[in-house]
């Protein structure tokens, strides 16, 4: 049963992230990559980390998508045919797509993992966490268990750096992300030079004359 | 005879839809696409993750939820990424009146 429903999500994911890359409406790929954000989800919940799932809806569905959507209906095409696919790199791109495929199905069938565990391909069932019989299961299933409390446990205490970069990181991101977009004079100045900055004489080792010039 | 899902049927989901969104940055034009596949990346390897955290053993003193937290400072990573991402590609719009990354060639001699 966990088997099919595994299936079942992964082969809608991987439909879902074809669509998103080979759509030629960009709204249409948006949807299909709200698709695919929602199998990420379920699959989530099939590792028993429903708080990452929930996460995930919100942040990802919730937050990126709809962005996503903005940015889409922002930037139509001004000049006809948008969302063409790039037609001399196709061949490149999907034989590196494959290559990427093959180099990490290799990855999961060989030995690569460490400290002499075999092969990842031979691990077939997750550890079971019913007899307690070691600090680590206990802990684990309280983290399954009571996936929240642990989580914000484990931000304030072991993670605290971590987090708090990661607050700083956001600020700093939207900060700059309202900076940038922002429409206004900005935006005109700065395409030119400023005036000063050429002052000095030029170099006679400069292969090439300057093309750069100030309008 | 058990009826667990394997842990490498996570890693062949993920693997693959890694290559596919690696092929879509680099089979796109639209640089809001091109963001899109990015974020397909993430969330592979958000899946890889998570997938290790729950099926392996873990080291001596490394917390309890290692991949989960990974996860979600990845996620935290993504909605930055989008948001400075999208600005950058307003800015470009705006300038450019395109959205095509092979467009944006003012610095290719």
């Amino acid at each position: 049963m966990a088997r099919f429903l595994f299936l079942a999500i992964a082969a809608l994911g991987l439909l879902a992230a074809l669509g998103t890359v080979l759509a030629r409406d960009l709204v249409r790929a948006g949807l299909h990559l709200v698709a695919f954000f929602f199998c990420v989800a379920c699959l989530f919940v099939v590792l028993e980390a429903e708080f990452l799932a929930a996460a995930q809806v919100l942040i990802y569905i919730g937050a990126v998508a709809i962005l996503l959507m903005f940015g889409i209906m922002l930037t139509r095409n001004a000049a006809g045919g948008e969302a063409d696919l790039s037609g001399g790199w196709r061949v490149p791109a999907i034989l590196a797509g494959l290559a990427v495929f093959a180099a990490l199905a290799f990855g999961i069938n060989n030995t690569v993992s460490p400290a002499g565990a075999g092969p990842w391909a031979r691990v077939v069932e997750r550890p079971a966490l019913e007899p307690a019989d070691a600090a680590w299961k206990a802990e684990r299933s309280r983290a399954i268990d009571d996936m929240p409390r642990v989580v914000g446990e484990q931000f304030m205490t072991r993670y605290a750096l971590a987090f708090e970069l990661a607050g700083l990181l956001l600020t700093a991101a939207l900060v700059g992300a309202v900076a940038l977009a922002r429409e206004d004079e900005a935006a005109d100045s700065v395409a030119e030079p400023e005036p000063g900055a050429e002052a000095r004489p030029p170099v006679a080792t400069s292969p090439r004359p300057s093309t750069t010039t100030a309008p | 005879m058990n009826n667990d899902i394997p842990l490498s049927w996570f890693l062949y989901f993920s693997a693959a839809s890694f290559a596919i969104g690696l092929t879509g940055v680099l089979l796109r034009r639209n640089a809001v696409a091109v963001l899109m596949a990015i974020e397909i990346m993430l969330n592979a390897a958000n899946v890889n993750l998570v997938a290790f955290w729950r099926y392996g053993t873990p080291a001596a003193g490394s917390g309890p939820m290692p991949g989960v937290i990974l996860a979600l400072l990845v996620i935290t990573v993504a909605a930055a990424e989008v948001a400075v991402g999208l600005g950058l590609i307003l800015l470009c719009y705006r300038r450019w009146r395109a959205v095509d990354v092979d467009r944006y060639d003012t610095l290719s001699g």
